[in-house]
């Protein structure tokens, strides 16, 4: 180490990332003098589409438990958010940090399922989001059955919630990078490739696995408190529909499962394709996410990222072979003159 | 006291019993060779040591503590660490990655800074010139070496080698036995370790013991063993040991 | 008492038809080490194959299964030939298969709201509503057939994996894929026809479902599930392990609905495949299926 007294920064602080993440936010946060009430409004709901793909990415990206029931927790968070929300003495905020404090517990309570690997974890979280439709729309009392519960309409905070939506974001994007860049990060991508192994060189797995998916479940469950302030109104088949959890998985493989902050990217696409399909062709939704996630997986299964990478090669940046997919310390890309 | 100490243990997996009652003493910085036909349950017993597998029966102290029924992780944790007969490094680290997650176990036991014990670990197995590539590219030598290097960033007490020394070229074969010799001398590690290269048996081990249908058939000093009737018979048939002159 | 004893034989009838769909699901996933996601989505086109066939052409039903078979077993082929075959080696059974054939199930299911709107339908013959007496009860005549069927197939398609050269090169396939080439086992070929197979028996499973239960594009996630509980609890391969895995999952239904309402009995497909897999940590293969 050097013989000054400043200690050296943690090898998770990047100066570029958070100077750009800085930079972002700023930029956004003053955006809206300049908007229209309706992109106003479809950015709010775009920050929480990537608060909720940047989460996702945690579980199916740097764990690689690819979680195909995420309105579970989306909805869990929702009701659970709503239910405060109808009490109107108490502030949102409060209603969406239990929202996102019970996704938490929920998804810690399901751990059985949740603890398993592979295959039989994405076909568990089918199940949960299915049955969580199912018991939920049944759970009259808490979401109002199939009618759903309309809550008390405040278009003012409809307008703050661009805020709020970006602060979680904020929050969420900044994790993504601490994650990923720590021990934890790494200990995560050794499970990612070997889970035997990994135990075998001590990391205890299963927590590890268990606090990455509260982590994300928690998340999910406040973008479905957020977003139950948002459209002040809430229904179970809506919030723990197949289409919902859809949304998550897509979001994530067409920005790069794996990456960083490709999920960024993913969801942005996806909200306006979605923007563009209801306009459009609303019959064909599935069938194109479908299409999508097929071409993906088969020509750039590295999604949007893969493409970025691609294209800067050919512009002599060498990246880092596995830049998205792994290591922690991937270093921003390097000139292909550079000796190897 | 000896360091590690495995008590009747047994596991089945259906009606087969892949180890059948073994006992094992190791003693605190010897080099224990552990030999036997293909099949004779040695790899099991290293998994039912580290806690990768639970015995059916039976048990395993580490100085005097039982870990036998541990998880993999805490078995770790309490200090045996195991390699694998076929290499596993994590194919999406690089060298000094896939050291530094086992660092990250060996650090908090002896206060220092993971990286730092990683890279030093990374060195000591000779690997410090590809600590930023990826296993994939390195040679069948270069991979023991950062399945190696890994068990021993745990900072183990007892290090488990599940055949270390096979696949590999006489020179390669020399230079990591020669490594193993200096875990045990240098880092004060003690080395159990499954074998079937002979010479490297004979050179490194301080004792050797010998696993036949899952149980223990013998175990002395190499020399001893090499000798013993029932040791020749499990290798090479019956009728064979009548013709060893003791 | 009248009450179990209906349940139970409701229960075995059924358990004919879990062990059909699950025999199809664990095949794939016993060779290719691929699940299948998009067995899902064959299940659904099988009802509506059938449907069709019968709205259409007044096939019956059970006329129409090797059609729905053949065209099912087609449908398998081409998905692995045109699209799984593509996924890089090591991708079986990773976050990218699953991907892939959950792709195909959302194309499949659009197909059908293309085709058919989300309403729900079922097939309805002449026979449907008869019934033959049997201890004390009512055994309707369609269920008798349908478990008919379904047990005769994958029996049959059992003993040919037993018996035929084909069926020996998926058994060796299934076992050891890079062996296999080493004695001249074209290994692309066994996959596809696997793919095939796992495919055809998921229509099937469909068409005959769809004598039984209305079904609408959504139809097969919870089949897929029940499918999933029965290979994981049966085990691969073994025909007698998928069978009494399927008893056991049909009749923890059927008896579910005295202590249920109706409406949560489609929840207890989950909590089984959650019972069963915490219970069952072996998994297949022995892997570790617990993280």
């Amino acid at each position: 180490m050097t013989g000054g007294r400043r200690r050296p920064l943690p090898a998770w602080f990047s100066g570029r990332v958070a100077a750009g993440l800085a930079v972002a936010v700023v930029v956004l946060a003053v955006l809206p003098v300049a908007l229209d009430p309706y992109t106003h409004n479809l950015l709010t709901l775009t920050f929480l589409a990537i608060s909720g793909a940047l989460a996702w990415n945690w579980m199916g990206g740097y764990l690689g438990q690819v979680s195909f029931g995420h309105a579970a927790f989306f909805g869990f968070g929702g009701f659970v958010a709503a239910r405060v929300l109808l009490h109107e003495s108490i502030p949102p905020w409060v209603a969406w940090a239990a929202g996102a404090a019970a996704a938490g517990l929920f998804s810690v309570g399901a751990y059985p399922i949740l603890r398993l690997r592979g295959p039989y974890f994405s076909i568990a979280t089918i199940g949960l989001g299915e049955a969580s439709r199912i018991v939920f729309t049944y759970l009259e009392g808490f979401t109002g059955g199939a009618s759903g519960l309309s809550l008390p309409i405040d278009p003012d905070l409809k307008a703050r919630l661009y805020w709020w939506a970006l602060g979680l974001l904020a929050l969420v994007a900044a994790a993504s990078h601490l994650i990923r860049r720590s021990t934890l990060g790494l200990e995560l991508l050794a499970i990612k490739s070997d889970v035997e192994a990994a135990a075998d060189a001590g990391v205890p797995t299963a927590l590890r696995q268990d606090v990455v998916l509260a982590l994300s479940a928690a998340v999910a469950g406040a973008t479905g408190g957020l977003s139950a302030s948002f459209f002040a109104f809430v229904e179970p088949n809506d919030l723990f529909g197949f289409d919902r959890s859809i949304s998550f998985v897509l979001m994530a493989v067409i920005g790069g499962v794996g990456s960083v902050f490709g999920p960024v990217l993913g969801a942005v696409v996806f909200v306006a394709l979605r923007q563009w399909l209801v306009a459009s062709y609303p019959q064909l939704y599935l069938g194109l996410y479908g299409g999508l996630l097929i071409l993906i997986i088969l020509f750039e299964p590295l999604g949007l990222t893969g493409v970025a990478l691609r294209v800067a090669r050919r512009f002599g940046y060498r990246a880092r072979p596995d830049l998205a997919l792994g290591s922690s310390a991937a270093r921003p890309g390097r000139p292909a003159s550079e000796a190897r | 006291m000896p360091v590690l100490r495995a008590e009747r243990l047994v596991k089945r997996f259906g009606g087969l019993a892949a180890v059948d009652g073994v006992d094992l003493a190791v003693e605190e910085g010897e080099i224990l060779g552990v030999i036997g036909p293909n099949g004779a349950g040695k790899t099991t017993l290293f998994a039912l040591m580290a806690g990768s597998l639970a015995p059916t029966s039976g048990r395993v102290w580490l100085d005097g503590r039982q870990v036998s029924g541990l998880s993999a992780h805490r078995v770790v944790a309490a200090g045996i660490a195991r390699t694998h007969q076929i290499v596993r490094p994590f194919r999406n680290l690089t060298v000094l990655e896939n050291v530094t997650v086992a660092a990250l176990r060996g650090a908090a036991r002896t206060g220092s800074h993971p990286r730092a014990l990683a890279e030093e670990v990374v060195a000591f197995v000779g690997l410090a010139d590809r600590a930023a590539d990826h296993p994939g590219t390195l040679t069948l030598a270069g991979r023991k070496r950062v399945e190696l290097a890994r068990a021993l960033a745990t900072g183990p007490r007892v290090l488990l080698l599940d055949e270390v020394i096979a696949g590999l070229n006489p020179a390669e074969a020399q230079r990591l036995a020669g490594l193993v010799r200096e875990i045990r001398d240098q880092r004060g590690v003690t080395v159990v370790m499954i074998e079937h290269v002979m010479a490297a048996v004979m050179a490194l081990s301080d004792r050797v013991a010998v696993l036949d249908y899952g149980r223990k058939i013998a175990e002395g000093s190499p020399a001893e063993v090499v000798r013993d009737p029932h040791v020749v018979e499990a290798y090479l048939g019956s009728g064979a040991a009548a013709e060893v002159h003791p | 008492m009248q009450r179990l004893v209906d349940l139970a034989v409701s229960a075995v009838l059924l358990a004919g038809l879990y062990a059909a769909m699950a025999y199809g699901l664990g095949l794939v996933y016993g060779v290719l080490r691929v699940v299948n996601l998009a067995h899902a989505g064959v299940i659904m086109a099988g009802a509506y194959a059938g449907w069709v066939l019968h709205r259409a052409l007044g096939l019956d039903p059970y006329l129409s299964l090797p059609l729905v078979v053949a065209g099912s077993f087609v449908l398998g082929v081409g998905v692995y030939v045109l699209l799984v075959r593509h996924l890089p080696r090591g991708a079986a059974g990773g976050p990218q298969s699953l991907l892939l054939l959950f792709g195909v199930w959302l194309v499949l299911r659009n197909v059908a709201y293309l085709l058919f709107t989300g309403d729900d339908h079922v097939i309805r013959t002449g026979y449907s509503t008869r019934a033959v007496p049997f201890l004390g009860t009512w055994l309707p005549v369609n269920r008798l057939a349908v478990f008919g069927i379904a047990v005769a197939v994958p029996l049959a398609l059992h003993l040919l994996l037993r018996h035929t050269y084909a069926g020996r090169a998926i058994r060796a396939v299934a076992q050891n894929a890079d062996s296999c080439t080493l004695v001249g086992i074209d290994v692309e070929r066994v996959y596809a026809l696997t793919f095939g197979l796992g495919t055809a028996l998921a229509g099937l499973a469909g068409l005959l479902s769809a004598t039984l239960f209305s079904f609408n594009p959504a139809f097969g996630s919870s089949e897929l599930l029940k499918s999933f509980v029965v290979v994981v609890l049966g085990g691969l391969g073994s025909i007698a392990g998928t069978g009494v895995a399927a008893l056991i999952l049909a009749s923890v239904e059927a008896y579910s609905i005295l202590v249920l309402p109706a409406y949560l009995t489609s929840a207890v497909g989950f909590v089984m495949l959650v019972v069963v897999l915490v219970l069952r940590p072996g998994g297949l293969f022995g892997q570790r299926v617990l993280g």
